[in-house]
This record gives structure tokens, C-alpha cells and sequence, in this order.
């Protein structure tokens, strides 16, 4: 069907090289594709892989210190070797491109009509009213709120989601034949996510526009894409269309690349070892107890002359328990404050309100001597790797700074020692003690933390977003490694992350968190199984599946509107709309036990919401 | 906009008040007075003089007199040192000189160092790159006291040009040299701050934006670039304008202008309180507008910031 549309791209034999100061490195070795008309072209691969670099260099955005060779044909012209000016005739107007991080890419002192008008004047000449108009309109077609005001605001006025549709809304102004789309959705929540995906299939088959989709994620390409093309090292290792590559994958690396991603409706799917079943069986009781706690931060709001205080209530009263040897998954989307719950826990941000109990013994920042012997016990292992150690010490004197504090007992050559089975032990060379930071890649610097979390064999270790920034082939390594170290030592895990497949493969209960207050609470095959609260339905349902004939036919569940602000006073009671119409502004929805260690959150029937 | 205007003047208070204090009691603590010299005078005549100026009374009610005297009728009393003069006269005088040349010299720093900067930036690496680095290392390393005597040497002693010194009413003859030789080494700070910020700017993913926009480099540069580039520039404006205007003892001494620079440092050695106090408040008030104008161009600039 397909194959009597014409090409708009077409890439043949693209070679792009870079010129650094350790000589030439080629990011692209070879590269040749084709995207037709109204087709959604997937471009996967891991970090490195030259798969940004590709069309960077259609778009002419290539750094200065790059070359390419071959040939990229759109629409019939050689776009190489075209003079800046000439293929300032072509981008932005026959071919655009929307990028990752929409929290950057836009200029921040233009409002979103300047940025978006001199795309329409530049290309077409169209300005003033009739530009208004045209501007409204695709606003309105990528489904923003409020269009008109949104036309007057400055991209700090507005969320990442919203910041990313006007990104799609401007290259989309003058309905170009190819939109370029370099990780749209990386930087996004998952409910997000699944909106501005589902925009872009629309746009896809309302205006025949051809799509290249680079990602990563397995997931999104399932849900988009009809062909693909895996890349690695700077070469295609397979292509095909979605289903072949996805159902009968041919290349080593594509089958280890769907093997790694974790799955949500198949859990002990990415690793090679499954989550050992919880077992109290042995085990002393008491040993994290969290009692309502609460931490809310004082933001300034200017009011006249002067400011106001006014309470940004991060965590409002969250109440668990840790067992010893057991893994906690904490998730929710950005905001929620999953991260400023685990740093009050380990009373890192001391708790507005409430109480931690560690071994019977309450948690008390108050009292910094009796704490800092506590922490011994209790360690955390944070998400950026690379920016969490210190660039100056080399990764051993990282590894071994708590046993300087904790053990002076010991000679350096026994930290030496210790330190050297310590790195082998969560997969590092021991040739690598004198290595900084900055000379090791992302998995092993995420190794170093957690190799620095381990070194005192705590009980309690936080892992916050712990391996949300590493490649999927990395991810499961380190996931292993956590389960590994869990049952070698015993210890209990706090799992912090935004993707709700890894935090099924690692913890044994799983808690859901919206807006500072627990939703829901269960252990991990009940909640994807049996979710009870609608947040928890929506957002299991909008977490895409690397299978393109599960993904396609799913139903998702969306309420309307944006994520919404945690200073806005009604958002908390988002999923309880009964209660503002009762104008109970204050309610806290109750958690009830449905089922043995099942809690829900008092809620609003489902029906009700997704018709409000 | 208004509101933090208010605010701002309405801080001044207090921190003016603490400078007035800090200095009062920092001068007093130095040992020596105004009237002290080699040859000691008569206890008697001492204490005469020093009842006549108010220095038997005790240091909060020195302060309390000064600073309502200060309020009321804008006096800053008289010389310690300059007999028959007031602060008030002599702050005038030199400020007219010091306005002047420092206006100049900030109007030369920001129109050459700006430019040069941000040309440097757009073309990176590039011969007119290199050409401004270079100028503006040389600008900063040479320091004025060594930037004047060649001035002097080259335009006055070899090419005859220039008067060496003097003041004469602010005529242009009189004005260039110490406005080159003051404004060198701003200018080079100028041109590196704006140089490294704009290139951060060209780098930055909303510049990639504009690119793919199809933009043209020109319009890039104006409409997206310029504004955020020039934020760490503005910031550093402030304090670079007070320091201009309020002066350079090394421009007064060595041409001879007779502007503030060389009042302070003199009204300091010669523990001229009342003059010393009068230009430190000068000199503090103006740090305050400066820094709060610096702060309102900001938010222009940057319509993140809301001044409130």
C-alpha cells in the first residue's frame, strides 16, 4: 500500500564525522533510509548510537567540528552542500523538528505567539491577524487550554507537556512534508507521554505528514511506528516493519535490546533472575515504621508590598512500613514527591510533621550525633551517576569516604583492601581505583554510588531514580546487581522511580503517589493486576508496551486536563471532585484496606471522573 | 514595578544607616584625629577646636546631630581640613569632574567592550576572535597606573595632541585620556563576559530551535540571542558604573583633575571625618540605584524575574 507513495527522505550511505581533540571519531558510519509520505519511521538505539546525529545533519544542524559525506535527498534535493541560506528555504518550512528537552528549546524571553508568528512570517509572509489565527488554530489542534492567553505567556508560564505541544504546534505551522522527532517525549511523564503520542499519530494521518521518530524506548516505537530501523554504533543492524522486528527480531542486538525492556504486563521479563518472593519468615518486625509524615516548603508569593508565605505541601501526611529484606517501589509523576518523601525518611529534609521509627528507635535529625551513627545503616543511591560524586576524588576515595567515617578503626590498607572487593563485586575493575568520575560511563559511575552505598553493608538503602538515566541494556544490570546485593546482605530497598515497569521487576510492594498523599498501596501483582484507584488505572494504562499488537489495541484511560500544579489548592482532590463540589476544600480522602495490604484512597467512582 | 522601587528605597534606609554607623566608628577607632600633627597643639586650643566641631560630645550624639543634619537640610557639615569650606561645596565640585569623565569612560567601556565581545562570540575561533581575546587580555593586564604615563608620553610629550593634565572646565582636550585610561580595563571585562555568555547562548537548545526554524543567522542572533546573552553583562554593569563615576585616585593624581577620587583618599589620610563621611554615603547611595537600575533592566531582559 505504501510502496506507490513517494519518498520524502532519503538518506543514502551517510557517513558524519567529528573532530575532536583525541582525534576523529565517526558517530556515523554508513547510514541509508527512506521515509514516505504519511509514514511513521522509528529509529531506536542506545546512547551513542548516532541516531540524533543522523538528522541532525538532514536538519543542517550539525556542530562545527563535524562533517558528512554522502547523500540526503528530500523531496527530490540534495539537502549537502546546500549554502545555510539555501536550507533556511527548506527547514523549519518543509521539514521540522521537535526535541527532547522542551524545558530548553524554547527562547525564554519570546512568548509562544512571537516564537510561533515569526516561523509563519518567515516562511509564508503571513503576519499580524491572519497569523493570530493560524497560531490559535494549531494550538487548539495540539489541545492546548486556554489557547488565547497561552499565545501571551513566556515558556516558564508553562508545563513541560504544554511546552512540548507548542513546540509540535510551531513545526507544525506550515505543514511540513517531514517532522523530525528526536526523543519528544523522554523528558515527559508517562501520562503525558501518552498524549503527545497519540497527537502525533493524529497529525500523522490528518496531514499525511511523514514522521522520523528517534528514541530509545522500545515502548514508544510499539505504539508509533510502522517501520524500524535499530541502530548501534553508528550502523543499521536491522530494519523491518514494526511487527517483524518486534515478533521475529534477526539481530543479536535487537532481541538483547527487547529482552532488557522491562515490561509492565510481564514482570521478571528483563533481567535473568526473577525477584525472590518476600518471606518474613526469621525476620525481626520492626525496623522502618513512617508515621503520617509530612514536609511542606515555604514559597514565596509576592502580595503587594510585601511576600507571603505559602506552603507547598510535598509530602501531606504519608503513612508505611518497611520490612527487613524488602523492596518498597515508590511511584508516581513528577511533583508527586516521591524524591522528598526517601530524603525525609532518611531525614535528609527533616519532616515538617510525623515520625520515623528505625529499629524501634525514632529517626531525629535534632539529635546529629546519635543520626549520624544511624546512617551508617541507612544509605542512598541518586539518579544523575555522573553529577552525585565528587569529579575531584578518584571513584576509590568516593568508595571509600564512609568507611573513614565510620570505621577509623581500620588501616588504609584494609580500606584499600575493602574498597577493592567492594568495586569488583558490583562489576568494576579493580584497575579502575585511581579512575575519575568523568573517565567512566554512566553504568559505571552508577556502579561507584552504589558500590559507595554498599561499602558499610547498610540495612536500608534509597535508590532514587537510580537507574532512570542509564540505556535499557545498562538498566538491567543494575537492577540485577540490586537484587543480587538485597539477598547476599539482607537489606531492604526504597525504589523511587517514574517507570512503573522497572519498579514492577524490583519490589515486592509498590506504592502509588499523587500530589504528596499515598493513592494506593499493594503488593506488585496485585496493583498491576487489580489497580483500584483511578491515578493507578490511568497511569498503568498509559505506560507504553514494547509489543506493537498489545500496544495498538489497548484502551487507555485518560481524565481531562494537565497534571496539575501542586500549588493549585483543588488539585488534590482530583480524584474526589464530590468533595470540592461540596466545597470540603480541606477533605483528606481516607485510606482504606480493601483487601490485606491492599490500601485505596477514598475516590470519586471511575465513571464519574472520565465524564467530568 | 513600582512596589519594588518602594521597596528598594525603603531598604536603603537601613543599610545607608549601618554605613554611617560602621564608618563613624571605624574612623573614630583609628588612632590620630583631624587635628592631630607632628607639632602637638595646646590641650586647651585642642579642646576649643574640638568643642567648636562637636568632637567633646559623645559618638551617639555626634551621629545623631550628623545624620539630622544630613536629613533636614541635606548638610554634611563643614571641612575638618579645607578651612572655610563645606563637605557639601566640596563634594560638588569634585563630582562635577568625576560625572564627567566617568560618564564617558562608561559610555566607551560598554559601546567598545560589548560589541567586541559578542562579534568575538558569533565568530568563534575565527581571526576576529583572536583579535578581541587579544585586545582585551591586553586592556586588562595593563593597569592604569601604567596605562596613563604612556598616554601622557604618546599623545602629550610625542604627538603634542593633548594637554598632560589639568581639568579646565571639562573642555574635550582635557577629557580623553583619563577617560581611556579609566575605561581600558572595564572595557575588557566588558567584552570577556559578554564574549563567554553569548557563546554559552549559541550553544544553548533554544538557538538549535531557532535553526531549525530556517531563521537567518542575523535575526538569530538579534531576536534570540542578544537579550539572554547580555544578562551577566547587566549585572556586572552596576558596580562597573558606580566605580566609574565615583573615580579613580590614580586618574586624579596623574592628570590632575581635582575629581572625587583624590578628595577620598586625601579625607581619609587626613582623618577629614565629616568629608570621608559625606562621599562614603555618596558613594553607598549610588552602589544602591545603581545596582537596583542593573536589577530593573534585568527583568526586562529576563521576563523569568518579576520585580516585586
Amino acid at each position: 500500500m505504501s510502496n506507490d507513495k513517494k519518498n520524502v527522505l532519503e538518506v543514502n550511505n551517510l557517513k558524519v564525522t567529528f573532530d575532536t581533540p583525541d582525534g576523529q571519531v565517526e558517530a556515523v558510519k554508513g547510514v541509508t533510509l527512506n521515509i514516505k509520505q504519511g509514514e511513521c519511521l522509528g529509529i531506536v538505539g542506545e546512547s551513542g548510537s548516532g541516531k540524533s546525529q543522523t538528522f541532525m545533519t538532514t536538519m543542517g544542524l550539525l556542530a562545527n567540528n563535524g562533517r558528512a559525506e554522502g547523500d540526503i535527498i528530500f523531496n527530490g534535493t540534495s539537502l549537502l552542500g546546500l549554502s545555510t541560506s539555501e536550507l533556511n528555504t527548506v527547514r523549519g518550512r518543509n521539514m521540522s523538528m521537535i526535541f527532547q528537552d522542551p524545558l530548553t528549546s524554547l527562547t525564554p524571553h519570546l512568548t509562544v505567539f512571537e516564537q510561533m508568528s515569526e516561523v509563519l512570517q518567515l516562511h509564508t509572509g503571513v503576519r499580524g491577524r491572519e497569523a493570530e489565527a493560524k497560531c490559535l488554530d494549531w494550538l487548539d489542534r495540539v489541545r492546548i487550554s486556554e489557547a488565547e492567553r497561552r499565545l501571551r505567556q513566556y515558556p516558564h508560564e508553562l508545563s513541560g507537556g504544554m511546552r512540548q505541544r507548542v513546540m509540535i504546534a510551531m513545526s507544525m505551522l506550515c505543514s511540513p512534508d517531514l517532522l523530525i522527532a528526536d526523543e519528544p517525549t523522554t523528558a515527559l511523564d508517562v501520562t503525558v507521554q501518552a498524549e503527545i503520542l497519540d497527537l502525533m499519530d493524529e497529525l500523522k494521518r490528518e496531514n499525511n505528514t511523514a514522521i522520523a521518530l528517534i528514541t530509545h524506548d522500545m515502548g514508544v516505537v510499539a505504539r508509533m511506528c510502522d517501520r524500524i530501523q535499530v541502530m548501534r554504533h553508528g550502523v543499521y543492524v536491522e530494519e523491518g516493519t514494526a511487527e517483524e522486528v518486534f515478533h521475529n527480531p534477526q539481530h543479536d542486538y535487537t532481541k538483547m535490546l527487547l529482552d532488557a525492556m522491562p515490561r509492565i504486563d510481564q514482570p521478571d521479563k528483563a533481567t535473568n533472575r526473577k525477584l525472590k518472593e518476600y518471606d518474613l519468615k526469621g525476620r525481626d518486625e520492626n525496623f522502618l515504621k513512617v508515621d503520617d509524615v509530612k514536609v511542606h516548603f515555604n514559597i514565596k508569593v509576592p502580595t503587594g508590598l510585601w511576600y507571603k508565605n505559602v506552603p507547598l505541601k510535598a509530602v501531606d501526611g504519608v503513612s508505611f512500613d518497611l520490612k527487613p529484606g524488602e523492596t518498597l517501589g515508590i511511584v508516581g509523576e513528577s511533583g508527586c514527591g516521591k524524591s522528598t518523601l526517601a530524603r525525609a525518611v532518611l531525614q535528609l529534609i527533616p519532616p515538617t510533621e510525623g515520625n520515623v521509627t528505625w529499629l524501634g528507635k525514632p529517626l531525629d535529625a535534632s539529635n546529629k550525633a546519635d543520626l549520624k551513627a544511624k546512617r551508617e545503616d541507612l544509605q542512598i543511591v541518586f539518579q544523575d551517576p555522573l553529577a552525585s560524586l565528587d569529579p575531584r576524588m578518584t571513584i576509590a576515595d568516593s568508595i571509600m569516604e564512609p568507611l573513614q567515617t565510620f570505621r577509623s578503626d581500620m588501616s588504609r590498607t584494609e580500606m584499600k583492601a575493602k574498597v577493592a572487593s567492594m568495586m569488583e563485586r558490583v562489576g568494576l575493575d579493580r584497575n579502575m581505583i585511581n579512575r575519575y568520575p568523568h573517565e567512566l560511563s554512566g553504568g559505571q559511575n552508577q556502579r561507584v554510588g552504589i558500590a559507595r552505598a554498599m561499602i558499610m553493608e547498610p540495612k536500608l538503602v534509597v535508590c532514587d531514580e537510580a537507574v532512570s538515566a542509564l540505556d535499557v541494556s545498562i538498566q538491567a544490570q543494575i537492577i540485577e546487581l540490586l537484587m543480587d546485593l538485597q539477598e547476599e546482605f539482607g537489606l531492604s530497598l526504597l525504589f523511587i522511580s517514574h517507570d512503573l515497569s522497572v519498579v514492577r521487576e524490583v519490589s515486592h510492594r509498590i506504592m502509588v503517589l499523587y500530589l504528596g498523599r499515598i493513592v494506593e498501596l499493594a503488593d506488585r501483582n496485585e496493583i498491576y493486576l487489580n489497580p483500584q484507584h483511578p491515578y493507578t488505572q490511568q497511569l498503568i494504562s498509559a505506560v507504553p508496551i514494547p509489543d506493537p499488537s498489545v500496544e495498538r489495541t489497548r484502551e487507555r484511560i485518560r481524565f481531562p486536563g494537565e497534571l496539575p500544579s501542586p500549588m493549585d489548592p483543588t488539585a488534590k482532590l482530583r480524584f474526589l471532585k464530590s468533595k470540592l463540589k461540596a466545597n470540603q476544600l480541606d477533605y483528606v480522602p481516607e485510606l482504606r484496606e480493601l483487601k490485606p495490604g491492599h490500601f485505596v484512597a477514598e475516590h470519586d467512582p471511575i465513571e464519574e471522573l472520565l465524564a467530568s | 514595578m513600582f512596589s519594588f522601587i518602594v521597596k528598594r528605597a525603603l531598604s536603603a534606609v537601613p543599610t545607608l544607616l549601618f554605613l554611617i554607623i560602621f564608618s563613624f566608628v571605624l574612623m573614630r577607632l583609628a588612632p590620630g584625629g583631624p587635628f592631630t600633627s607632628e607639632k602637638p597643639l595646646p590641650p586647651q586650643v585642642l579642646a576649643n577646636i574640638e568643642a567648636k566641631y562637636g568632637l567633646d560630645q559623645p559618638w551617639l550624639v555626634q551621629i545623631w546631630n550628623y545624620v539630622s543634619g544630613i536629613v533636614t537640610q541635606f548638610d554634611f557639615g563643614p571641612s575638618f581640613r579645607y578651612k572655610d569650606q563645606t563637605v557639601n561645596s566640596i563634594l560638588s565640585q569634585g563630582f562635577s569632574v568625576t560625572l564627567v569623565y566617568g560618564f564617558w569612560s562608561f559610555v566607551v567601556a560598554v559601546g567598545v567592550g560589548m560589541p567586541l565581545g559578542i562579534i568575538a562570540a558569533i565568530k568563534h575561533n575565527s581571526w576576529l576572535d583572536y583579535l578581541a581575546v587579544g585586545i582585551s587580555i591586553g586592556a586588562q593586564v595593563l593597569p592604569n597606573f601604567v596605562m596613563a604615563p604612556l598616554l601622557v608620553i604618546l599623545f602629550t610629550l610625542v604627538l603634542g595632541w593633548l594637554p598632560g593634565g589639568g581639568w579646565n572646565g571639562g573642555q574635550w582636550q582635557y577629557i580623553i585620556m583619563p577617560v581611556i585610561a579609566l575605561s581600558t580595563s572595564y572595557m575588557a571585562s566588558i567584552s570577556r563576559i559578554a564574549r563567554s555568555s553569548m557563546l554559552e547562548v549559541l550553544h544553548s537548545n533554544f538557538i538549535r530551535t531557532a535553526k531549525a526554524k530556517g531563521l537567518p543567522m542575523s535575526s538569530i542572533i538579534m531576536k534570540h540571542a542578544i537579550k539572554p546573552a547580555l544578562l551577566p553583562v547587566v549585572s556586572y554593569l552596576g558596580p562597573a558604573f558606580v566605580g566609574m563615576i565615583t573615580g579613580s585616585v590614580i586618574i586624579d593624581v596623574y592628570f590632575s583633575t581635582g575629581g572625587m577620587g583624590q578628595y577620598f583618599v586625601d579625607a581619609a589620610t587626613n582623618r577629614d571625618y565629616s568629608l570621608l563621611m559625606g562621599a562614603t554615603i555618596i558613594f553607598g547611595s549610588l552602589t544602591i540605584l545603581f545596582n537596583m537600575l542593573a536589577d530593573i533592566v534585568y527583568a526586562w531582559l529576563d521576563p523569568k524575574i518579576r520585580l516585586a
